[in-house]
């Protein structure tokens, strides 16, 4: 059977999807759901392919090191499958590791301008509406802080902590004026005031 | 101005940003400024806003690819980043309020290269039709 093959390109990066569509869910003949392989080229670099078990992995640790590297964490991404790690603030080390044993782990050096172009490959891929991949495990990649801004313990306990200590300040605070106050005298000084 | 204007209009938010003057208004709500005023930016122009810049870096992808690219190889003479850095500190005192310690360090030509390197870097990472929303995340992220 013919398969279908799908390019996303992005100045010096492409990325191929070649599979078939599935046809047990009435797909269009266009369609890719069943990818079979993938190529990611990049001018100037070994050639990166591997099945759809790899893709999404290595998408996710593309996004993940990326978010880190622009929210002032610690760029350093590792896995089973690929390292991704900052040699200084322009150049990137990518170690990808083969299942297979006695291959030895390709390595890779690329700096801000090629990390932006296979980011924006794999975004392409994410948003193409002929490609379906499993995305919750891409898109979930940003920090828990993003997601879950409240989750955050200590944010939390900045929240709902004063409105807490205010109540039981008040309710305190009324509570011994309560003890203080004698309804009975009171009684006695408003007939002494009016008297009938 | 002109620019942001044409792409409001080219994006469709005319209903939020109707003319250079609203976008203007918004434009001096940042601190650094030295036109500052203090207005209340509503949410759907902080979205008008965020998509603009997102359209803008789509725009100028080529040109901050360079700019990246320029200073990855420190043996070549980096004329595209000389000039960029040059000119952005032109604009910063030209227009912000160089008085500020945050504008002094944004000026300071041996500390602002890392924040010049991630928000080209964060631009170039949200040309993608859904870029906005991306940046909008990076952005509650800082």
């Amino acid at each position: 059977m013919l398969q279908n093959k799908l390019s996303f390109h992005q100045s010096s990066v492409s990325l191929e999807i070649i599979g078939l569509p599935d046809y047990s869910n009435n797909e269009d003949k266009n369609q890719i759901s069943i990818i079979s392989e993938w190529k990611l080229n990049i001018i100037d670099k070994p050639l990166i392919e591997g099945k759809i078990d790899h893709l999404g992995p290595i998408m996710s640790a593309f996004y993940t090191y990326s978010n880190l590297l622009i929210t002032n964490q610690i760029p350093l991404y590792e896995s089973n499958l690929i390292d991704i790690k900052a040699d200084n603030l322009h150049m990137h080390n990518i170690v990808l590791k083969s299942s297979k044993p006695d291959v030895k782990p390709l390595i890779i050096k690329i700096g801000n301008s090629l990390l932006s172009d296979i980011v924006n490959c794999f975004d392409q891929l994410n948003e193409s509406s002929k490609v379906q991949i499993k995305k919750s495990c891409i898109f979930n990649t940003f920090p828990k802080k993003v997601r879950f801004p409240l989750t955050n313990k200590a944010d939390f306990f900045n929240i709902i902590l004063p409105p807490i200590i205010s109540i039981c300040s008040l309710s305190l605070i009324s509570y011994s004026l309560i003890y203080f106050y004698n309804p009975i005298e009171n009684k006695d000084k408003n007939e002494l005031i009016n008297p009938k | 101005m002109g620019s942001f204007f044409a792409l409001s209009d080219k994006l469709k938010l005319n209903d939020v940003l109707p003319n250079k003057i609203t976008i203007w208004k918004l434009r001096n709500n940042n601190p650094l400024r030295k036109s500052y005023t203090n207005n209340n930016i509503k949410i759907e122009e902080f979205d008008a806003l965020i998509k603009i810049t997102a359209e803008m870096s789509k725009y100028l992808y080529p040109y901050i690819r360079e700019i990246l690219q320029s200073k990855e190889d420190p043996k070549k003479n980096s004329i595209v980043w000389n000039s960029f850095h040059k000119r952005f500190i032109e604009l910063i005192n030209e227009r912000f309020n160089t008085n500020s310690v945050r504008v002094k360090k944004l000026i300071n030509k041996t500390e602002n290269d890392e924040m010049l390197i991630k928000s080209l870097l964060t631009l170039s990472l949200c040309i993608s039709k859904e870029g906005n929303k991306k940046l909008k995340k990076y952005l509650f992220n800082f």
